[in-house]
């Protein structure tokens, strides 16, 4: 059994970009989602994301137990389950994994204990214009045996231009073309999949 | 709250003017009226107005107001030399206005010079105890500093001068669901209801504050089962006419939720 100091966590550009890219299209509220994956050896593989809620009452447990319900019985089929959980404060100088963020991750954290808590790190984001690094602009959060949660430094994008992709997107304001699990609520329609955003 | 006439006007128009089709004025004035946050548009289009002099003087007296709408959405996108440059002309045109003297400090607060915003607030509001504006700008400043027990506070005694706020109802409940305080939350939205009951907003969110007040306090509560049933049939439905393909997915998420 791995010991989870040595745990590498490692996300694909798709997955990264995706969970961005809806911060970037609700600025002004808290936005949440959820990372699948697998483990792989000593390396948790991110390979995909949902994007959650967006909507203020984002500390609200009904929808989110849905959602979880569902994306798990999706992504099995494709051998994939959750392995992480993505935050992204409302306030643009907050780098604190509020209550809301903690409860939840502890719950993914009974189901896989190598889950992986993303905070989206708003000051590394607006530095990426002028300052090329290939690093993710998150904060990684992991849980030992004990109940908090502690910044690690162990995660990479899998492929080193991720943050180049991501600024092209940016610049083409790609967001708006994002569908959420909030927005699926709304009108059953949407595909909270995106499987069509990077076609 | 927006219905969904002035939802699909709104779309309307935004793309209209998103793609070189006129229209700003309207717009903007549409973005006005329903009181929406749409920061990044109305300082790109009327910044457009505002910039060729056919066009302002076009709108007559309105060009004042659209100043003050343009210097609001300047700040909320940080262009803070746009916003001054907006406050000024409207200090020449209006000088001693309480009204400029708003967005002076709004301007102070949003270079995040606390301190002095408040002391702008206080004074203003010394002339003016009533002015809602203000009145909320302050909560507005305890949050952008992270201080949301302040901002409880300051919602709280807000409320209990302008109980028919709906907006400020709706804020206060959702920082109470940010901070899991479901049962405050809760009380929030019976207001809601008992004064705009319908609105279908609030039935949901009060919905899902007692569910989740029941979640927690004893468990899942499976006596109504013939309702769910109900619900569970009628999403059913709607899956299969607008999203066939997540059909099986919402079978089996409704049966290991114990509803079908």
């Amino acid at each position: 059994m791995s010991n989870g100091g040595e745990l590498r966590y490692v996300i694909g550009q798709n997955a990264y970009i995706k969970l961005i890219l809806h911060a970037l299209k609700h600025k002004t509220s808290s936005v949440n989602g959820v990372l699948l994956g697998r483990l792989s050896g000593d390396v948790v593989e991110i390979t995909e994301s949902v994007p959650l809620f967006h909507c203020s009452q984002i500390g609200l447990l009904p929808p989110l137990e849905i959602a979880l319900i569902m994306i798990e019985e999706y992504y099995s089929s494709q051998g994939l389950s959750i392995v992480g959980y993505f935050h992204a404060n409302e306030r643009f100088d907050d780098l604190e994994l509020g209550t809301v963020a903690k409860n939840i991750a502890d719950h993914i954290y009974r189901y896989f204990p190598q889950t992986a808590v993303l905070l989206l790190d708003n000051k590394k984001l607006g530095a990426l214009r002028n300052k090329k690094d290939t690093a993710p602009v998150m904060q990684l959060y992991t849980r030992d045996s004990s109940r908090s949660w502690n910044v690690a430094n162990r995660i990479t994008t899998k492929e080193p231009s991720a943050n180049i992709l991501l600024l092209d997107f940016t610049s083409s304001e790609k967001w708006n073309d994002i569908v959420d699990f909030d927005d699926h609520l709304d009108d059953i329609s949407k595909d909270w999949l995106n499987s069509e955003l990077f076609k | 709250m927006v219905s969904k006439t002035e939802e699909s006007q709104l779309q309307q128009l935004e793309n209209q003017v998103e793609n070189r089709g006129g229209g700003a004025w309207e717009y903007l004035s549409l973005v006005r009226k329903l009181k929406l946050r749409r920061s990044d548009k109305v300082l790109k289009h009327g910044l457009t107005i505002l910039n060729d002099p056919k066009k302002r003087s076009a709108l007559g007296p309105d060009e004042w107001t659209l100043y003050e709408q343009v210097a609001i959405a300047a700040l909320d996108c940080q262009c803070l030399e746009v916003a001054k440059d907006c406050i000024k002309v409207l200090q020449k045109k209006f000088p001693d206005s309480k009204r400029v003297g708003r967005l002076e400090a709004m301007l102070l607060e949003a270079k995040g010079s606390w301190a002095e915003a408040e002391k702008a607030y206080s004074s203003l509001l010394e002339d003016n105890p009533l002015d809602q504006v203000i009145s909320m700008r302050r909560v507005a400043m305890a949050k952008a500093r992270g201080d949301i027990l302040g901002a409880i506070e300051w919602l709280n005694k807000y409320l209990e001068i302008f109980m028919a706020d709906h907006d400020a109802w709706r804020e206060l409940a959702e920082i109470y669901v940010s901070l899991q305080m479901y049962k405050q939350a809760a009380f929030c939205y019976e207001e809601l209801i008992l004064s705009q009951p319908m609105i279908p907003l609030y039935h949901l969110a009060y919905a899902d504050c007692t569910s989740a007040i029941a979640q927690l306090t004893k468990g899942r509560n499976n006596e109504d089962k013939e309702i769910s049933g109900l619900a569970a049939a009628a999403l059913e439905k709607d899956y299969k006419q607008s999203s066939p393909s997540k059909l099986s997915l919402l079978s089996s998420t409704l049966r290991s939720l114990k509803i079908q």
